[in-house]
């Protein structure tokens, strides 16, 4: 919204601030301020020039041949087109190599009909002053040629421009009206009446049209109309087309310009019908009916809905309340009756209308904040005022209908000065606090104990002052936050609370990242419908978005380990490796989550539910290469569970129904780590070979050529469960260590777990570690077994081992490989 | 015969001292002190001394052999001390040679910049909180003085679920869940993922991060509040700054500001930049969290993180955060 300073000063005097001290104040207690135009700008270089000589172009009717003086001590000679130009006259000249206001394009010397024009005599619309184009500006000055059209004419502005966003708050502050006061109260001088200067006679009875309004929903508060004959349409006052063009807006004729400036200037949008268009002629303000439709000012047809409001004639839908007026009742060349409606309509209402219909107005803008239906009758009184100059001739026939006999009952705010002092943290007393408030319109009525009633003035009232907070914030503004000195809060020195969840995924990042040396990614929550068919997860139940961003982003993703696999395949170009990790957030639609009960608009108490949520630590190594990186990977998920303290009590293959919710795991190649109650902690293994080929990541299907694909999935919160491992100290041995190495060979199925378990039992006492160093299969073996090598450490606490105490140790194992189907090798 | 030791050990002395290397000690050793040594044949001459002055010259040619022995012992110690300062020269070795490279990882910089206010934050006595991605609307909405009719509601560009939940649009939802969790005098601050349905460009992102901070106590004023923000822009920006409180609206604070910075990237530069938005509890809100707001009164701020980082590193693009590309992220590798 831009602010006009010459459109200001008509309610307050400000023409000694200059605007970028009135852009800082207004800034800092008022509303954001984007910037300051100066307006004019572009009429810099165009001068006073005198009509020296005027005489017909000799081969043509309708142009004039001139010799112009524009102080340069050279007449010129100018070929002109309009109609009124004449010799003597001062007009507004363009020289060439300047550039033309309007158009911003720079004028080059002409030849018109065989002569040659240096420059150009403007129209008012040629220098972008108003839509006037009906034939040269003349200009009533006495000037010398030469000097600066700006000098001569009050043409110059400066424009400060708000940002609508920091107003959406105060329907008060949607025209120059409620600026002025701002300013007024800002620099502490008189505020002028909204009608200040101008005198209004309306008659107390005579011609009406009929208003019905359907108040049954609360739609219209107010609606006022009157009817106004005689009217000639014509151009506007060229002060007024100035002030308009200026903000940015169109003049176009009076009636309209009228219009619009009084929501430029009170905030409140009005329209004009052409009353002899309007069937009836009445105005009946209903909601549509289910069907029915309007054809809008800007040609658009527009199908409607019982939500919808409108104003109708006798036939139906004449425009859209609060938004646009209809094509067939607008005010045009050859109207002479008007109905103006003046109204209030409800911001909801005018919010969902525009919003449905994607059809926002300068109109609907300032009704979905809620005005002050106030507003409606000040505004018709001063458009019936300003008529006389605006459309002379035009008579108000009869008294305002108001059908709604709308009052404003006055809110009281109670208000204690030492809560005031006491939440924004500085003294604030009664003539300070009245200092502040009474500018804006508040009456402050003594209580005692410091306390006040306060009066909300009609403007503030709707949706905007309604608790003694509120009040606070009018003192702070204009008290100045800025001013306000920071005190450090009295506070007791109190234990941190910490969240044990977020002390674990913290720890969680440490170890994946500068241990295990993976990289963090963040991936979105919604999973893309194309991954989610590549990877065979479509069939999946899922949290869904209604009004998602694109329509593949609409699932919310149940696991982050898909996501963190879609990020692989474009980082492998110019790569050999990939090492990445994620935490993040899974739904799961089939789970309840938390559940809630909350009150309903009706106060009614509602069950709500959440979907259950899991939070995760995805991982994964792709590599191009001799190896498969899953056991890798695999000794990267242990060295996490082990830094954590996680004990896992199992290790095994997914269940069927497990391998089915994780279709991107190798069914047979995955180690799923379970807890002492048997659930999961997470799982480890090779990535689905389909999985691999949907990602076009063929090199790393195992035995494929070289290279492969592994993943892993950390349950924090079931890690946050399992009991965890504290670190115990164990007395140093002072008897060393004696290494044995040991090959098993056994069937392909035997688990190294088992083995592992085997050598233990073998002598739980002396057995210090071990440690699987090799799993080898093929040449030298027979067909469907392995070798699984073993390093295993011996010792006791309370001699060095001999060589009988290790043939002891090697015969029980021999023993239980007998049993068990082993073959002890080597 | 003490003449001939005299002049065994001035040659022997001699020939250590001017010995170029270790085997020319060697062959010193062997000619005086070896089995045939000179010293060693005057040891055994010494049967032809008469009886009485045995003992004496013994004991001087026995006394002339440790020396030697000494000597030759310090002689070997510095010829190689000096034989292996001459081995350490040269051999081609290149100081600018670098190492075996070691696969290094990396925190996401959102991660990283959590961190760092999440230990600034706790200096001050906040405690850290967090709350669901999706959520109810009530925690969104409703407890935050946002009603159903409200126009935020419209302006915030809200993803809906089809459970009727939603994806919280801010990380303020945290701030009523934790009054109901911890009650009061309560200090925290809550970073997490927020989402609002915006189209996607280099500044814009449909997915973000936030940090919300809370603190509730008796008599907390605004002038507590400027100097908490004060004190942790300090400390995130490492040097004294200027900061400026100014209207702003948002439903769940009242009074509400806009907080400015002063000369942001430290450059002299005279300009103020909107950091973030602030301002009192609304007392509905703390009511929706089950306290008085006649007893109780609090501040509350919001921290968009990615511009946070994006000022600091000057990145440019904010789709690279969530582009899972490693030649971005290994960029952030630094502790």
């Amino acid at each position: 919204m831009l602010l006009s300073l010459r459109w200001l000063s008509r309610y307050v005097d400000s023409s000694d601030l200059d605007a970028s001290r009135i852009a800082d104040d207004l800034t800092m207690a008022t509303a954001e301020v984007e910037g300051i135009e100066v307006s004019g700008e572009a009429l810099r270089d165009i001068v006073v020039g005198h009509v020296v000589e005027c005489g017909k172009h000799p081969d043509a009717d309708k142009l004039s041949l001139t010799k112009i003086d524009d102080g340069s001590g050279e007449l010129l000679q100018v070929v002109c087109g309009a109609p009124n130009v004449a010799q003597g006259q001062r007009i507004a000249f363009c020289r060439v190599g300047v550039n033309v206001p309007v158009d911003g394009k720079k004028l080059k010397k002409g030849k018109i009909r065989g002569l040659e024009s240096l420059g150009m005599i403007c129209s008012a619309r040629e220098l972008g002053l108003s839509e006037d184009h009906t034939g040269i500006l003349v200009l009533d000055t006495e000037a010398a040629p030469g000097t600066r059209l700006t000098d001569v004419l009050p043409l110059s502005d400066t424009l400060i421009e708000i940002d609508n966003k920091s107003v959406t708050h105060r329907p008060d502050l949607w025209g120059h009206y409620g600026f002025a006061r701002e300013l007024a109260a800002i620099y502490r001088r008189p505020l002028k009446d909204a009608l200040e200067g101008l005198r209004l006679d309306v008659p107390s009875r005579g011609d009406t049209v009929p208003i019905a309004i359907d108040a049954s929903r609360g739609a219209c508060s107010r609606y006022c109309g009157v009817v106004v004959r005689d009217v000639v349409i014509g151009p506007s006052p060229d002060w007024m087309q100035q002030l308009l063009v200026a903000i940015g807006a169109r003049p176009r004729n009076n009636i309209v310009d009228l219009t619009n400036w009084l929501q430029f200037d009170l905030g409140q949008p009005t329209h004009a019908f052409d009353l002899d268009r309007l069937a009836g002629p009445r105005i009946d303000v209903r909601f549509a009916s289910v069907g029915e439709s309007i054809t809008t000012l800007d040609g658009e047809a527009r199908t409607l809905t019982t939500n919808d409001l409108l104003i109708c004639d006798g036939n139906g839908p004449v425009a859209l309340a609060g938004v646009m007026g209809g094509e067939g009742s607008m005010v045009e060349e050859g109207t002479t009756s008007v109905l103006l409606e003046s109204a209030n309509f409800d911001a909801a209402t005018v919010r969902r209308t525009s919003m449905r219909l994607g059809l926002r107005t300068d109109s609907s803008a300032r009704f979905e904040k809620s005005l002050d239906p106030a507003l409606a009758d000040l505004t018709a009184r001063k458009f019936l005022a300003m008529l006389p100059e605006v459309a002379p001739g035009a008579r108000v026939v009869g008294p305002i209908v108001d059908p709604a006999s709308w009052a404003y009952e006055p809110r009281h705010v109670h208000l204690r000065l030492p809560r005031v002092s006491s939440l924004l943290g500085v003294a604030i007393d009664e003539p300070a606090a009245r200092g502040f408030l009474e500018p804006l319109g508040f009456t402050l009525r003594e209580k005692g104990y410091g306390s006040f009633d306060v009066t909300i003035p009609s403007w503030r009232a709707t949706k905007d002052i309604a608790i003694e907070e509120d009040l606070v914030e009018e003192i702070g503004r204009c008290f100045r936050y800025d001013a306000i000195e920071p005190v450090a809060p009295r506070a007791p020195v109190e234990a941190l609370h910490r969240d044990p969840e977020l002390a674990l995924d913290d720890s969680v990042r440490t170890v994946c990242a500068y241990d295990l040396g993976l990289h963090e990614v963040y991936n979105y929550s919604f999973l893309d419908d194309a991954l989610c068919e590549r990877l065979g997860l479509a069939d999946l139940p899922y949290v869904k978005v209604t009004n998602a961003i694109a329509s593949h982003l609409s699932r919310i993703r149940r696991d982050v380990l898909p996501s963190l696999l879609g990020s692989v395949t474009h980082n492998f170009r110019g790569r050999d490796d990939v090492a990445l990790f994620e935490l993040g957030n899974g739904y799961r639609p089939e789970s309840p989550g938390e559940s809630r009960a909350f009150a309903d608009q009706d106060g009614d108490m509602r069950e709500r539910q959440l979907p259950l949520e899991v939070h995760q630590l995805a991982a994964l190594r792709v590599v191009r290469g001799d190896e498969h990186p899953y056991r890798r990977l695999r000794g990267d998920f242990e060295t996490l569970l082990a830094r954590l303290g996680v004990h896992a009590a199992d290790v095994r293959v997914p269940t069927t129904e497990e391998a089915a919710m994780l279709p991107w795991m190798h069914p047979a190649r995955t180690a799923v780590f379970v807890g002492k109650a048997g659930e999961v902690l997470g799982y480890v293994g090779d990535v689905h070979p389909r999985t691999v080929r949907a990602l076009e990541l063929d090199f790393a299907v195992r035995k494929g050529p070289t290279g492969g694909a592994a993943a892993c999935c950390l349950d924090l919160r079931a890690c946050l469960r399992a009991p965890t491992v504290a670190p115990r100290y164990v007395p140093v041995p002072r008897f060393p260590s004696q290494p044995v190495d040991l090959a098993f060979l056994v069937d392909d199925t035997v688990r190294a777990g088992d083995v592992g378990r085997l050598i233990e039992d073998a002598n739980p006492k002396f057995v210090r570690r071990h440690q699987l160093f090799e799993v080898y299969r093929g040449k030298g073996l027979p067909e469907g077994k392995k070798s699984l090598n073993f390093r295993v450490e011996l010792g006791s606490d309370k001699r060095t081992l001999n060589a009988e105490d290790e043939e002891r140790y090697l015969d029980r194992i021999r023993n239980l490989c007998r049993e068990r189907g082993f073959e002890l090798r080597g | 015969m003490e003449d001939q030791l005299r002049s065994i050990v001035d040659r022997a002395h001699e020939a250590a001292r001017t010995a170029s290397d270790v085997a020319a000690l060697t062959s010193v050793e062997s000619t005086f002190l070896g089995k045939k040594g000179e010293l060693t044949l005057l040891l055994r001459g010494l049967g032809a001394l008469p009886k009485e002055e045995r003992p004496a010259f013994g004991k001087l040619v026995n006394e002339a052999k440790v020396r030697l022995e000494q000597m030759l012992a310090d002689r070997s110690r510095d010829l190689e001390s000096v034989a292996l300062e001459a081995a350490l020269g040269g051999d081609g070795f290149d100081p600018t040679e670098p190492g075996l490279e070691v696969a290094h990882g990396s925190l996401h910089p959102i991660t990283q910049i959590t961190r760092e206010l999440v230990r600034v934050f706790e200096g001050l006595g906040f405690a850290v909180a967090r709350g669901p991605e999706v959520e109810f609307e009530h925690f969104n909405f409703d407890a935050l003085n946002i009603p159903a009719s409200h126009p935020a509601r419209d302006t915030q560009d809200t993803f809906w679920l089809s459970d009727g939940n939603l994806l919280r649009t801010h990380t303020s939802p945290v701030q009523v869940r934790a009054m109901e969790r911890f009650g009061a005098p309560l200090r925290v601050i809550a970073p997490g993922r927020c989402f609002r349905n915006e189209a996607v460009d280099a500044t814009h992102e449909h997915t973000f991060y936030q940090m919300e901070g809370l603190m509730i106590d008796r008599d907390i004023s605004v002038a507590n509040l400027i100097h908490v923000m004060k004190t942790c822009l300090r400390e995130i920006l490492g040097r004294e700054v200027r900061i400026r409180l100014r209207p702003g609206f948002f439903p769940f604070v009242e009074p509400g500001f806009e907080l400015d910075v002063h000369d942001p990237f430290g450059t002299g530069e005279d300009r103020w930049l909107e950091l973030l938005p602030c301002g009192m509890v609304h007392p509905n809100v703390l009511r929706a969290g089950g306290l008085d707001p006649e007893e109780w009164t609090g501040f509350a701020f919001g921290l968009g993180l990615q511009r946070l980082v994006m000022i600091r590193y000057g990145i440019t693009d904010i789709r690279d955060f969530t582009g899972g590309d490693l030649r971005f992220l290994e960029q952030f590798g630094r502790v």
